[in-house]
């Protein structure tokens, strides 16, 4: 690769310089392109900047690397295995009509319009997310507004660091809102063969099942927990193969871009709780595995709770955090006749976040 | 003796991330003029406790080998004669790097005949050297950063210092020039030299600069060091290093492939972001702050807050500022705010 890029470098390099002076001179073509060009720039430049005041050495972990290893750790957790569980002519498609949607059209126009952020990585992220989150026979057309609003509501709220709840997951409540019939029907059943790409665009109500927790509401009937680890059950496109998820999840743990205590203390607590309820109501409630391995709970509680920026900072109160996020899914799936708990309970964490985050600076300093 | 490090958490491995090699020939280099004088340590107040630091945490700091020359044992009885000469009530503190077993084992053997030494085996995390945190670790006494600690009756010496106060108060030498290290990406090679105090830096890093490129020079690291601009400067004994940095100044094409071209230099290495709370500055805090807290009450403009946070603890070893994916200018934002308000 690098053998590869040398006798390029010079050409390209210098071609970027004649293009950055080329906008910076002309401030009609830096209104409209200025953003995107820089944004192409800082994928494949560093930055010219240097330390100016101690420490006049820096790491080389910044924010792109940051964002890349969660990419990186959703495609290996979600994407391949939906590629090999509901075909690509699923897949494929969605994601293009999510990045295009929510990065190439609404940051592009946020960053024309309202000229105070840059685009950044972390429209990939949002954009990635938002397939996962919904059924296998979505529509194309809720892909790309799913995608479109997380982004805008993302950039109305300040841009990455300043928004206090979960993007995709707001997006997500807002789609259930506004088209509750697209988000019950399209569970497809995986490995049943693909889907011929004319259809791709509007989805196919034929071949909707019962995800395994509406089963459980209806009929009692618990899915064998092997087919939940695996994805052979029905749920949303990203959340069925958990076991690729939690694996992609551990690395990310592991090279510290997710912090593990989030998804220790929300799975504990949902363990704990839902152990709880079933030694209290019986078979009334779902068995405490059956709740770990089903619905969006792996997914949420790897990728969506653990998301930095909606969390709360101080390390101990991401145990509060995630034990809060345990106990409002346990309720919701025990206690309500919603079919699933995980998407209100982080939203309604992240939103408790900065309360609690107060509270524990408050007691950890004695103010 | 206990093992000790820093804490659970904190610090970085600078050693590993950095290896600079040097080469084992030292040159020497004199002034024009002539050379200062090395001071004896000496203070007014009844020295109690004195630390020997043979634990430097930082890749540019004088390495042990070149004063102790792998003969721990010579260096401990020139200890002993300094301590019966000068400080005979004194108890002697001994960090030594956990990873250089000889010494270790030299120094373990030594102080088991002696009721004045104690051994401590320190992981050279950086930043263990830090006075605050040996006298902390090794004394378990806690004192504030900035803290005159020759007052409470502790002196903190590396080993030249030990050489030098042998050579001055035992043998009756005159000692007139010390080790400095040279090290960096804009010089041409790593090197230690012997330098007479007094001599200026220009004359020191002449024909050793690389040609090509602009260079920042340093005095004493670029973590805890200066930065320094007039290169007239002259040497004095509190000058351990001298590093010199390439100024990546300009922007630098894939730096997914050229990490070993861009460490160690003054880049940033990435773009300046908001806050992502990540918490990399916490977990690496060796003194168990929250930095992003005082980033955030001071672009609120609010310093009376940050101070709220136990700010007097931090030592000022730049690790946050260091670590931050997002570049954040922390220990910047920590001075300015430690600072006292111009209206109050």
């Amino acid at each position: 690769m690098k053998k590869f890029l040398k006798p390029l470098e010079p050409l390209l390099d210098k071609g970027l310089n004649t293009a950055e002076s080329f906008i910076h001179t002309h401030p009609k073509v830096n209104f409209f392109f200025g953003a995107v060009f820089e944004a192409f720039d800082g994928l494949i430049r560093n930055p010219k900047e240097t330390a100016q005041s101690p420490p006049f050495i820096r790491h080389n972990y910044d924010v792109k690397r940051f964002m890349g290893a969660v990419l990186v750790a959703l495609v290996c957790g979600w994407v391949l295995p939906a590629i090999y569980l509901y075909g690509w002519q699923c897949v494929v498609p969605k994601l293009i009509v999510s990045f295009i949607a929510g990065v190439f059209i609404a940051d592009f126009l946020w960053v024309i319009i309202a000229r105070e952020e840059h685009i950044a990585e972390g429209g990939f992220v949002t954009c990635l997310f938002i397939p996962a989150i919904l059924p296998p026979q979505a529509p194309l057309w809720l892909i790309g507004l799913g995608a479109a609003l997380a982004i805008i509501f993302r950039n109305i709220l300040g841009g990455i660091g300043n928004n206090i709840v979960n993007p995709a997951l707001f997006s997500r409540l807002f789609l259930t809102i506004c088209f509750p019939a697209f988000l019950v029907t399209g569970y497809q059943m995986p490995l049943i063969g693909t889907q011929v790409i004319h259809t791709v665009p509007q989805g196919l109500d034929a071949v909707t099942h019962a995800t395994p927790f509406t089963a459980f509401k209806t009929s009692g009937e618990v899915a064998s927990y092997l087919s939940l680890l695996l994805g052979t059950t029905t749920g949303s496109l990203g959340e069925t193969c958990r076991l690729a998820l939690i694996l992609a999840g551990l690395w990310l743990m592991k090279v510290k871009v997710a912090n593990w205590r989030v998804p220790a203390s929300y799975l504990g607590s949902v363990f704990v709780f839902s152990v709880f309820f079933s030694l209290i109501l019986g078979k009334a409630v779902a068995p405490p595995f059956f709740q770990l391995l089903s619905g969006g709970l792996i997914l949420g509680a790897f990728f969506m709770a653990t998301d930095p920026i909606t969390t709360t900072y101080n390390q101990t109160a991401k145990w509060i955090f995630g034990a809060g996020c345990g106990f409002i899914t346990v309720l919701i799936r025990d206690f309500t006749t919603l079919p699933e708990g995980v998407m209100y309970a982080i939203l309604l964490m992240n939103l408790l976040a900065i309360p609690i985050q107060s509270l524990m600076v408050k007691i950890r300093y004695r103010l | 003796m206990k093992k000790e490090t820093i804490g659970v958490k904190g610090g970085f491995h600078l050693l590993d991330t950095y290896p600079l090699p040097f080469c084992t020939i030292i040159d020497e280099i004199s002034s024009d003029g002539s050379p200062g004088q090395f001071q004896f340590p000496v203070t007014s107040q009844k020295v109690e406790h004195v630390i020997v630091n043979l634990c430097p945490t930082e890749p540019w700091a004088l390495p042990n080998w070149v004063i102790l020359k792998h003969k721990t044992a010579t260096f401990l009885n020139m200890l002993k004669e300094i301590r019966t000469g000068y400080f005979s009530d004194a108890q002697f503190h001994l960090a030594i790097n956990e990873k250089e077993d000889k010494a270790v084992e030299d120094a373990m053997n030594f102080a088991g005949t002696e009721d004045w030494i104690h051994v401590f085996p320190l992981c050279a995390k950086y930043p263990q050297d830090d006075p605050v945190i040996l006298v902390q670790v090794l004394l378990g006494m806690d004192v504030n950063f900035g803290q005159d600690i020759k007052s409470l009756g502790i002196l903190i010496v590396d080993a030249q210092t030990v050489l030098a106060m042998y050579e001055q108060g035992i043998m009756r030498k005159d000692v007139n020039s010390r080790y400095v290290v040279l090290s960096g990406t804009g010089l041409r090679e790593n090197e230690i030299i012997r330098v007479e105090l007094g001599t200026s830096v220009e004359k020191i890093l002449k024909n050793k600069i690389k040609a090509t490129g602009a260079c920042r020079v340093f005095m004493n690291g670029p973590l805890r060091g200066n930065e320094i601009s007039d290169l007239s400067q002259k040497i004095d004994w509190s000058v351990n290093n001298i590093v010199v940095l390439e100024e990546k100044n300009r922007k630098t094409l894939f730096p997914m492939f050229k990490a070993d071209e861009l460490a160690f230099t003054t880049s940033l290495l990435g773009e300046l972001r908001r806050c992502v709370y990540c918490n990399f500055c916490d977990d690496i805090c060796p003194v168990a702050l929250e930095p992003a807290l005082y980033y955030h009450s001071y672009i609120r403009g609010e310093k009376h807050k940050a101070r709220l946070y136990h700010m007097e603890k931090c030592i000022e070893c730049g690790l946050c500022s260091f670590i931050c994916p997002s570049k954040l200018e922390l220990l910047k934002m920590i001075r300015a705010c430690k600072a006292p308000d111009k209206h109050a």
